[in-house]
């Protein structure tokens, strides 16, 4: 055999070996789950109980942890995200844009146990004294804010959250609003637009771009383990409010995890959490990727 | 008379796209022979067919006979490496590896073939080869310094170089001027002259004075096919076809 | 003034100041760690094991370090390699069935939830043996860079110009020569930040190790087979400990861990930057 050869089907090889670990996590998940989905069926996902003596298991409330939590983020996020990427390309000088760009994306790369413990430490205290009491005060009678507010909670997981993905989605959005061709600006601005108006339109051209980093920012959000687990609370209730402590899939993983093979159901009710979020993940990064896919033949 | 190069009933596909169609001629040593035709005619395919460049193509399919000394470069069980090494390239774009030095430009095919022993006899080689290329007193203080500071002309000199350093029988030149200044390319010109006394040479070039200029034979390819063949003074002034007449007055592409 | 221009004013005003507002955190984050974390470290802190929870032993975090530094290690030879391979395939044969399906795996794995993988690596390298250990958590660690390599160094072996690809072929080497000591050279830019970054992501990765290294606080290192601990694992369970003492080894080791990450970040960037000369 031929030194090319033997070299194509190492590649061959190795190429198998990505493939086949991504399917075979696909399958671990499945067919370790399978047990509880067999006993429950759907119930697993629409009940809230949690009661390992009684081996009973409804996951309802970390789903809607992990809902809550990722779209509040998403929401929080949103707003700051599109406001850096059009600061970073539009606004700012472009001899401090390569600094802003690298703070930016230093932001992306830290380690999500630093948030963790930044964001129990520093910033859920700060948000209870200063954010989620007077709310709770003042507002309380609304249901959003009528828990009395402990510094973690579902709010408190939500704005770690939205701090740690709006670089994500910055940077998506960034790239595709620097690439919005030149001509296009200089046309909006020989019909006389303020330089807001055409930021309005250039927005506008990169819908697709801000949707995809929004999608693939939620789906990092609904995955995080580490930072939300140390600031979620970790209380398994139904969540009435948005001051609730409570759990999301991962951070329930995270928690009853090491003690799970105690338990005859526990594991596989785990894993059955563990598809779901990796399905509901599934479809939003499909979806997020078909966008990007699209902003890409459009440029 | 031996030849240089044999090309037999070559046949070429990209997909279903039919490329090159049944493809002959042979060209002889020492000479220079050009390919010409408008854009699109399938040469640049030609060359690439020759030194099984093409297989870096996974869509491109290839049927018929290549000979170098006999061998078909198309024979099972042939050694790619030892075909391409028996061709030297140079190419449309001038395309020194942009971070290696311009002595490492010229290096690297010996070192990476193992066709030097030591330090010394590479140092030697790529004088040469740069000396070959017209190149060495313009960069031989220079010599560690990126490919990149060279200008275009001088950057498909190093290629050349690159090329000669090989040690081929062969030259295939893919439209070396396309890209560059009339000064620049008459310098091109004029080494090709100089290597022929060492080499065969095949030029591509979709400009028929420069194929008047410069080579011996030339080959018209018209939309994959061999339109005519022969000693450039005929072709130029008495082409048997009338495509070819088109063509090299001026009035076709 | 008119209408508009107040508008335009206002609106930029409020674009910068979201700007401003959302770079907050990593200078509060940056601060804070160094504030409560840089005043525990020193070589000492570097080395010695961890302290019992109470008392006035110091302690530090030796045993975490040395084993970020085996996982890390184990996830960049196997992780790196595998991944470094697929994203060559990805790039130079994208025309097989194989490359596309793989490449859309790995797009929807990159994005995967990483506690999932630590599931998965708790399931094929702990439930058998019954132990957690080291082996696992660079399992996990390395199926978490497989995706993230594979797709970068695809992109800068894309990024090759094809007539260079050529020069590189003409010269007559086999496909191992071309793609990895000439063509490596020229992408070795891309190729390397998408190592640097891969390894920035793994060093500072907690899920995937949750179930799978347990965490050990008095050994330094007992074999792959035995368990170990990790910077960001020790960070999680100390911080999430009742003890003051803790709490601060966990801040220490923040800072420890944030530095590992900036100089791997500086470095990828200083890297980019050598390219655009």
């Amino acid at each position: 055999m031929s030194s090319g050869k033997i070299f194509y089907n190492t590649l061959t090889f190795l190429v198998f070996i990505s493939l086949f670990i991504v399917i075979a996590v696909v399958i671990s998940l499945s067919v370790t789950s399978y047990p509880i989905f067999l006993r429950d069926g759907l119930f697993f996902i629409s009940k809230s109980v949690w009661n390992p003596v009684k081996e009973e298991y409804g996951i309802l409330p970390a789903l809607l942890g992990t809902l809550i939590t990722s779209t509040l983020a998403v929401g929080l996020a949103t707003p700051l995200a599109i406001s850096l990427a059009v600061f970073s390309a539009e606004i700012v000088p472009p001899r401090f844009r390569a600094l802003i760009n690298n703070i930016s994306d230093l932001m992306a790369s830290l380690p999500s146990v630093i948030y963790g413990l930044w964001g129990l430490f520093i910033l859920a205290p700060i948000l209870n004294e200063y954010i989620m009491i007077p709310l709770h005060r003042y507002l309380g009678f609304i249901p959003l804010f009528s828990t009395k507010p402990v510094p973690t909670n579902l709010f408190t997981a939500s704005v770690l959250l939205a701090i740690m993905i709006v670089p994500f989605a910055s940077s998506i959005i960034r790239e595709a609003y620097s690439a919005i061709p030149y001509y296009l600006k200089e046309a909006a601005y020989s019909i006389g637009l303020t330089r807001w108006e055409v930021i309005k339109i250039a927005i506008g051209y990169v819908k697709s771009a801000i949707f995809a980093g929004l999608f693939l920012a939620l789906g990092r959000a609904m995955g995080e383990t580490v930072a939300v687990a140390m600031v979620v609370g970790n209380i398994f209730n139904l969540p009435k409010s948005l001051f609730d402590m409570g759990y999301t899939i991962p951070s329930l993983i995270a928690n009853q995890f090491p003690n799970a093979e105690a338990y005859n159901y526990m594991v596989p009710a785990l894993y059955g959490g563990a598809l779901m979020l990796f399905l509901i993940g599934l479809v939003i990064n499909f979806f997020g990727l078909y966008l990007i896919k699209k902003v890409m033949i459009k440029s | 008379m031996s030849w240089a190069i044999e090309v037999n009933n070559l046949n070429v596909w990209y997909g279903d796209k039919h490329i090159l169609k049944d493809v002959t001629f042979k060209v002889p040593k020492n000479i220079i022979f050009a390919i010409m035709g408008p854009s699109g005619c399938g040469k640049s395919t030609l060359l690439r067919a020759m030194n099984r460049l093409l297989d870096l193509n996974p869509y491109a399919r290839v049927e018929g006979q290549v000979k170098i000394n006999g061998i078909d470069v198309y024979s099972d069980n042939i050694d790619i490496t030892w075909v391409r090494r028996q061709f030297g390239m140079v190419f449309q774009i001038p395309n020194p590896f942009p971070h290696l030095s311009i002595y490492e430009n010229v290096a690297l095919g010996p070192k990476v073939n193992g066709l030097v022993k030591d330090k010394s006899e590479l140092d030697r080689l790529v004088k040469r080869a740069l000396e070959q290329a017209y190149l060495w007193d313009e960069v031989k203080n220079d010599l560690k310094k990126p490919a990149s500071m060279l200008s275009g002309g001088q950057q498909q000199r190093l290629c050349i170089a690159r090329a000669l350093a090989l040690k081929p029988k062969i030259i295939l030149m893919d439209e070396p001027t396309a890209n560059l200044d009339p000064v620049a390319s008459s310098k091109i010109e004029e080494l090709m002259l100089e290597l022929k006394e060492e080499y065969t040479i095949i030029i591509v070039t979709h400009n028929p004075q420069q194929a008047a200029r410069i080579s011996d034979y030339v080959a018209f390819l018209y939309m994959g096919e061999l339109i005519e063949i022969g000693e450039t003074s005929m072709v130029f002034t008495r082409p048997k076809h009338e495509l070819t007449e088109k063509y090299v007055v001026g009035r076709m592409g | 003034m008119n209408k508009r221009k107040i508008i335009e004013k206002l609106m930029l005003g409020v674009i910068s100041t979201l700007a401003v507002i959302s770079a907050i955190p990593i200078f509060a984050i940056m601060f804070n760690v160094y504030a409560e974390g840089l005043k525990h470290v020193n070589l000492s802190f570097l080395i010695d094991l961890p302290p019992p929870p109470v008392g006035d032993r110091v302690g530090g975090i030796g045993p975490a370090l040395v084993g970020t530094f085996t996982l890390v290690s184990l996830a960049m030879v196997i992780g790196g390699a595998i991944g470094f391979f697929t994203g060559l395939y990805l790039s130079e044969f994208s025309h097989t069935k194989l490359s596309q399906y793989t490449q859309m795996f790995l797009q929807i794995m990159v994005e995967f939830p990483t506690i999932i993988i630590g599931l998965f690596a708790y399931t094929i390298l702990v439930a058998p043996i019954k132990r957690f250990n080291a082996l696992a958590g660079g399992f996990a660690l390395s199926i978490v860079i497989i995706p993230y390599i594979a797709l970068n160094v695809r992109e800068a072996y894309k990024s090759i110009p094809y007539t260079l690809k050529e020069a590189a072929f003409s010269l007559g080497v086999s496909a191992p020569v071309a793609y990895l000591r000439i063509l490596l050279s020229t992408a070795r830019r891309g190729v390397l930040t998408a190592l640097l970054i891969g390894m920035a992501k793994v060093a500072g990765e907690t899920a995937p190790l949750l179930f799978t290294i347990l965490g050990t606080t008095f050994t330094y290192f007992g074999g792959l087979d035995q368990p170990i601990n990790a910077i960001p694992l020790l960070i999680y369970n100390f911080a999430l400990s009742p003890y003051e003492r803790w709490h601060q080894v966990a801040w220490g080791a923040a800072a420890v861990l944030l530095t590992i990450i900036l100089l791997i970040f500086i470095v990828s960037r200083l890297i980019v930057k050598e390219v655009k000369l």
